[in-house]
């Protein structure tokens, strides 16, 4: 205590360093240096894709945590506030969002959206899928067919099974699926050293697009070192120096989760909906899928690899209005804002004609004036060429 | 959180006996106030506006806060309803009054001249104080959460809990699970309170302090809603008191509420030490 009476001044030296201190301890946590994972040996891109296939996983369970930053403008989407905390499943287009994952074989997995003072889960067990939303307090409740659940099986059964709301991937595993499935001659695979992800060494596997119209810089895959199951997914534009989108494991245990995670039993008070059976997306709420080209016709792919791009038909508000019945009201309402909402987005036009263009960091969306919507992880140019090519 | 280990620092042993005998008449002090008596009467007024109202007409699931639509099935959500809505302002404002008073209070009616008198260390009042506001903030917070408890389960009864993840817990356990949601957003305001207390030692005017940490408290929320600071979220003060609800998932999910705790700790340690930095060689005119 001497030295604070000689000298007054030094006692704010005390709060300031333990500041400092806790800061920096604070930011430590979940920032090991890269060298915990030195005592990984050297694997190749084609030794690590033969682990990640072979990795045979008995259970896990874990926090993952997903962040988007996709350079949309927010969707004026009802119900797609897209918020960061939002527990709305349709949320998971943009901000950051944390789920808890459990794994315990095929055909027993559950997703848990965590949001403020709000959860939506996903459960799969046996047969049974349950989308429980605690906003609403609504159960919705699907059967799986036997045999679709044994094609399933050998991919990701966790969410592949069910209509998500979104074509974004949800769990590190499904995420990494989707880009290894998009390795062809058209990238560019190589690793690079070992990464440290949810406190566990990793290696890293890097894909880069050789396509030139690609928004993709690269996609970085980090495998387990021991488990070889995908921690992390992180895809890089050109246009940004952070991942635009990035879904990684915050904690991880491969220890079988515990049957009676995945039993789940409508609590009294429940809306319960009985799911029609699983055919395709469009069997939910009608909401999410309105602006989706889904019931005008299948998309057209043209190009491939990194440069395809899809070309769809919009359904036009009438057509909708007819065929989606009692919920015509809501659906109508949302065409409707989208409508205005894609007339501020700025005009483009050249030899396939005009339209409006919707730029984000990671992919283009053009929606012409004659009704067709081009979507595609390439730059706008890109859309052109494949408009005029079509 | 450590103001009660600092209430009976190894340094306080001799002094025990008088250590306690300070912190109980700072307890009288501050509960036999009749002002606080009728802030915590306030605080008791939002439980009971939200059982009889939603009595009163049943809110529609989807519709409102998340945890108000859940009251009709069990009394207990009241408390939770209430504490959802008391943790961006009555309960903040609650403890920075008190926290506000602690020192400037005393400064300001000329009271702190006779209270240094008193052969005890500065340190030690310092940390009395501090013990005083998070014992405050604890006994604010179940108090509303009693109320609300007493409240819904009047009107709506108790029973089995849905959570938040669509389980259900018997009524044993929701009722632990309360207390301890209630516990841990009560350590969440007293980290606050360690800021009113440093606030409360640099200046003479209780109402200037109670004020800042108020404004500190809003800004927060406001800093907390700005999507592009969201590398600054995790530090704010009161980011994680929202993680109250992670008690009412199956199985909790303690990776919200440990940071939470950590960073309450973290702001009390600090300011707390702020506090001693400024008021040890204070000079105390008042």
């Amino acid at each position: 205590m001497s030295i604070f009476e000689r000298n007054p001044a030094l006692r704010w030296a005390v709060p300031a360093v333990t500041a400092v201190a806790l800061v920096g301890g604070g930011s430590a946590i979940g920032e090991l240096p890269a060298s915990a994972g030195d005592g990984l040996q050297a694997r190749t891109a084609a030794q690590l894709l033969v682990d990640v296939q072979q990795a045979s996983l008995d259970g896990l369970s874990g926090t993952v945590v997903q962040k988007s930053d996709l350079g949309l403008p927010d969707l004026p989407i009802a119900g797609a506030s897209g918020g960061t905390g939002s527990s709305d499943l349709t949320s998971l287009v943009s901000g950051t969002h944390t789920m808890r994952i459990w794994f315990a074989g095929p055909d027993k997995a559950r997703m848990a959206l965590l949001g403020t003072l709000g959860e939506s889960d996903v459960i799969r067990n046996g047969q049974d899928v349950w989308v429980w939303a605690s906003k609403d307090k609504t159960a919705t409740h699907y059967v799986l067919p036997t045999h679709d659940a044994a094609d399933k099986s050998a991919t990701s059964p966790d969410l592949s099974a069910f209509p998500t709301p979104t074509a974004l991937p949800t769990s590190p595993q499904d995420a990494a699926e989707k880009a290894l499935a998009a390795i062809t001659p058209s990238t560019d695979v190589t690793t690079s050293g070992t990464a440290t992800v949810a406190g566990r060494p990793a290696y890293e596997l890097v894909l880069k697009p050789k396509e030139a119209t690609s928004l993709v810089a690269q996609v970085r895959v980090a495998i387990d070192g021991t488990e070889h199951v995908p921690l992390r997914v992180q895809v890089f534009a050109k246009s940004v120096a952070d991942p635009v989108f990035e879904v990684a494991f915050s904690a991880v245990d491969f220890s079988r989760p515990d049957a009676a995670q995945f039993a789940f039993n409508p609590p009294p008070g429940t809306t319960v909906v009985e799911g029609k059976a699983i055919a395709g997306p469009g069997a939910t709420d009608p909401a999410l899928h309105a602006p989706q080209p889904g019931s005008a016709g299948m998309p057209t792919v043209i190009g491939k690899g990194w440069g395809t791009v899809l070309v769809a038909k919009v359904p036009v508000p009438d057509a909708s209005a007819a065929t989606s019945g009692s919920t015509s009201a809501t659906t109508d309402k949302t065409i409707a804002q989208l409508m205005k909402f894609v007339t501020l987005l700025p005009t483009v036009s050249g030899s396939w004609g005009s339209g409006h263009l919707m730029a984000g960091t990671v992919f283009s969306a053009l929606l012409t004036d004659d009704g067709r919507i081009v979507v595609g992880a390439v730059t706008p140019e890109g859309l052109y060429a494949a408009l005029a090519a079509s | 959180m450590s103001a009660a280990e600092l209430a009976t620092s190894p340094a306080a042993r001799p002094l025990r006996h008088v250590s306690t005998r300070f912190l109980r008449s700072e307890l009288r002090l501050i509960f036999g106030r009749r002002r606080n008596q009728a802030g915590l009467g306030i605080l008791a007024v939002v439980p009971l506006i939200l059982a009889i109202t939603v009595k009163v007409s049943t809110p529609r699931p989807g519709h409102g806060p998340d945890f108000l639509a859940s009251i009709t099935s069990n009394g207990l959500f009241v408390a939770l309803a209430s504490l959802s809505i008391e943790l961006a302002l009555f309960l903040p404002l609650a403890v920075g009054a008190i926290a506000g008073d602690s020192i400037a209070g005393e400064a300001n009616i000329g009271t702190l001249r006779y209270l240094l008198a008193v052969p005890v260390h500065r340190t030690r009042l310092l940390a009395v104080k501090f013990a005083a506001i998070t014992i405050f903030s604890l006994v604010a917070t179940l108090w509303v959460s009693l109320v609300g408890v007493a409240a819904g389960l009047a009107l709506f009864g108790g029973g089995d809990m849905t959570m938040l993840s669509g389980g259900q817990i018997g009524m044993g356990p929701a009722v632990l699970r309360v207390v301890m949601a209630t516990v841990y957003l009560g350590l969440g305001f007293a980290s606050l309170g360690a800021i009113g207390l440093f606030i409360s030692t640099l200046t003479e005017q209780p109402i200037g302090a109670t004020i800042a940490v108020v404004i500190l408290n809003v800004m927060s929320f406001i800093l907390d809603s700005i999507p592009q600071l969201s590398w600054l979220h995790e530090w704010l003060p009161t980011h994680w008191w929202m993680s109250f609800g992670d008690f009412f998932r199956d199985p909790v999910a303690w990776d919200g509420l440990t940071r939470g705790l950590l960073t309450a700790a973290g702001y009390a340690l600090v300011f707390w030490l702020a506090a001693w930095a400024r008021f040890s060689d204070k000079d105390v005119t008042g």
